[in-house]
């Protein structure tokens, strides 16, 4: 073989080699290209029946509350997070305008 | 013949072989090249909030249509961001970027819906998975980098409700009163708000304030950083799905309800003052996505501004 045939050898070998990489990294970063963000919902559920005490709002001026109030549910059973302090007031949304 | 067929003929066979192979290598890179996401805030900050609601994609089969949709309701102007069979469009408000919008097709027999994803502040994405895993969390998408966006994971908590971890690249968003047509508050609904309250608090480091009121449920609010961020509440009923629930600020409600009846969008709890003091109700778009709407005057806030 000669030396310009070697020279082309080792072209063709690096050519190969970064088009088999630039296939596999693109598809580490981007999955083929598309974004990681593809989740439907389970479909068939309903949705309200909320009734007038069902809170999911913040809260408004005035109506925050000085201490947290016990879960309902068994009086018994302790609560699985660490609530805020005694005495905290429930913030609300931030209010300063842009 | 032969030694002129190898010394002539094959270079230049090889050489054109080379330059093929060059042009392939360039196409995935061109490709992701593409598919740049805009910095979440612009311009960029130095404020990290973690906790903090950040972003929202809304995954539909009908990108145009929730084009129509939310532009409409909103006044959201679009910006596309093409990827290789992927479509995804930017949101934006007032110049700035409020949302995403994927494509993506249901497949037939597929039991799915539309959803939005909510997606939490965070300083270090992989730290957060790791840690959301540990307590019993799902990755359904582990982190990975956008160029601009940032570092994302999508996770799906303990009870299965599916949310996104982001450290986003340019900082997060100031905390600013939201305007109308900005996210303004976000809600969890799960079997169990006290024990998915102790999962995010371990995740996000929240102060975790009990809500609870005279209907009986569980109901607890968020916090950081001496603001409110979300709530989670123990689910209304039988046969729902655990899920996060994301509320745009209006200034009228029942204009804003009139314009997402006649913009194709069904109203699935009618209008109502919250307990908390706000007027809210959750609607879905023509292709089923549910979101919520909370009329929100600029007196209601309770804390001053940082």
């Amino acid at each position: 073989m000669t030396a310009p045939m070697r020279w082309l050898g080792l072209a063709f070998g690096f050519a190969l080699l970064a088009s088999l990489q630039a296939c596999v990294g693109g598809g580490v970063a981007y999955e083929g290209g598309g974004y990681g963000v593809d989740y439907y919902e389970p479909s068939g559920y309903v949705y309200g029946g909320w009734g007038p005490g069902y809170n999911v709002g913040p809260f408004r001026r005035g109506d925050h509350r000085p201490e947290s109030r016990p879960a309902p549910g068994p009086a018994s059973r302790p609560r699985p997070y660490h609530p805020a302090a005694a005495g905290r007031s429930m913030p609300s949304i931030p209010s300063r305008r842009r | 013949m032969a030694s002129d067929f190898r010394s002539r003929v094959l270079p230049r066979i090889a050489l054109r072989m080379c330059v093929a192979l060059a042009s392939m290598a360039s196409i995935p890179a061109v490709r992701a090249a593409h598919f740049e996401l805009p910095p979440l805030a612009q311009p960029p900050t130095s404020e990290h909030h973690v906790g903090k609601v950040i972003w929202a994609d809304l995954v539909t089969p009908d990108l145009d249509g929730a084009k129509r949709f939310y532009g409409g309701l909103f006044g959201w102007q679009f910006r596309d961001v093409e990827s290789a069979g992927k479509d995804y469009s930017v949101a934006f408000l007032e110049e700035r970027p409020v949302a995403g919008l994927v494509q993506r097709t249901v497949r037939n027999g597929e039991q799915r819906q539309p959803a939005w994803l909510t997606f939490i502040a965070v300083k270090d994405a992989d730290a957060a998975e790791r840690i959301a895993i540990a307590h019993g969390a799902k990755a359904l998408s582990p982190a990975r980098t956008y160029p601009h966006r940032g570092r994302q994971a999508v996770l799906a908590d303990p009870q299965g409700a599916v949310f996104a971890v982001l450290a986003s690249a340019s900082g997060d968003p100031p905390d600013y009163l939201a305007a109308p047509g900005d996210w303004i508050w976000s809600s969890l609904q799960t079997a169990d708000a006290g024990t998915d309250a102790a999962f995010y608090q371990t995740v996000f480091n929240y102060e975790v304030f009990d809500a609870s009121s005279d209907d009986g449920r569980e109901h607890v609010v968020l916090s950081s950083d001496d603001f409110a961020r979300a709530s989670i509440n123990t689910l209304s009923g039988d046969h729902r799905h655990p899920h996060w629930l994301n509320f745009v600020r209006v200034a009228d409600m029942n204009q804003a309800i009139a314009k997402v009846t006649s913009l194709g969008g069904r109203i699935l709890v009618e209008p109502h003052i919250d307990n908390q003091g706000g007027n809210l109700a959750l609607v879905a778009d023509p292709a089923g996505a549910v979101f919520g709407l909370l009329e929100w005057s600029d007196t209601q806030s309770t804390q001053a501004s940082k």
